[in-house]
């Protein structure tokens, strides 16, 4: 089965770094979209199904604190796995953003394989 | 903060970004001042305990290459000079939270948009601030970090 993944980072070097590197690591992702903040993947939530979120924290209009506090308000939207991938690694932040709905968390830097470990897992792909 | 243990926690993070995100790896710590020639300096503030700057600086070569391989930009394609210095931001991105998710893992911080400068006064050995500098397979590499408020020019026009 291949996946519907939205990235949201508001740098375009990293949204195709994390499309890379999501190939890179074999796992299958049919259909790849992008949004550079919080409110532009709303936006886009509205016409397109996905099967997986990544997405930043520090994002100009809508940060990815905010981006998840609103998704988990939607019925609809909030049964959708959101990964965060982020620089800040700290506690804190970790579980600010596991308590708004995080299902996983990547800290930058990362590698292949742990992102696709991560969107397997949270996916629930079974291993192998 | 200790400065050895700032200064363990940038080598570490310049490392580690450089291998998984970039494909790169650094070939040994350098020291003297920077060489004069064309280079891309970023700089970036961090609020936390403690705030702070920090500056990145790459020989022009050593940013083409970087962004390159970060985007996978075949051999001989062009890339313009907005994504290197996009990449070069996101760059220092990563090595200023690295290092701060190192020292600060308890705590919590916030960092500022990186933004790129003319020239960096402060990257110079300074007491102050801790540096480090690396040989690159096609440049150099100089990260300067210290407490308190960046004395950084504003951001002027230059080639990136």
């Amino acid at each position: 089965m291949a996946y519907r993944v939205l990235i949201v980072d508001d740098s375009p070097a990293m949204r195709t770094f994390v499309r890379r590197v999501i190939d890179i690591s074999g796992f299958e992702m049919s259909n790849c979209f992008e949004a550079s903040n919080g409110g532009e993947a709303l936006d886009l939530l509205r016409h397109e199904w996905v099967d997986a979120i990544l997405t930043d924290i520090n994002m100009p209009e809508m940060d990815g604190q905010e981006f998840l506090r609103r998704l988990s308000e939607d019925e609809v939207l909030r049964s959708i796995p959101a990964i965060v991938i982020s620089t800040d690694a700290t506690m804190h932040r970790i579980a600010v953003m596991t308590s708004l709905g995080a299902r996983g968390y990547v800290t930058k830097p990362f590698l292949p394989e742990t992102l696709r470990a991560e969107l397997e897992r949270t996916l629930g792909v079974p291993c192998g | 903060m200790g400065e050895i243990v700032f200064r363990q926690a940038l080598r570490d993070s310049v490392d580690e970004v450089l291998e998984k995100m970039f494909f790169a790896e650094t070939l040994g710590e350098l020291s003297g001042p920077d060489e004069a020639g064309e280079a891309i300096t970023v700089e970036l503030t961090f609020q936390g305990e403690p705030s702070g700057w920090m500056c990145l600086r790459l020989t022009a070569d050593a940013a083409r290459e970087i962004a390159v391989d970060f985007l996978g930009i075949e051999d001989g394609a062009e890339i313009s000079n907005d994504r290197i210095s996009e990449v070069v931001r996101e760059l220092a991105n990563m090595i200023c939270g690295s290092v701060l998710s190192r020292v600060e893992s308890a705590a919590t911080f916030r960092l500022g948009v990186p933004r790129i400068v003319a020239c960096c006064e402060q990257c110079t050995e300074s007491p102050r601030n801790t540096c480090y500098r690396a040989q690159l397979s096609h440049g150099r590499l100089t990260v300067n970090i210290g407490a308190g408020t960046t004395k950084c020019p504003q951001p002027v026009q230059s080639a990136y």
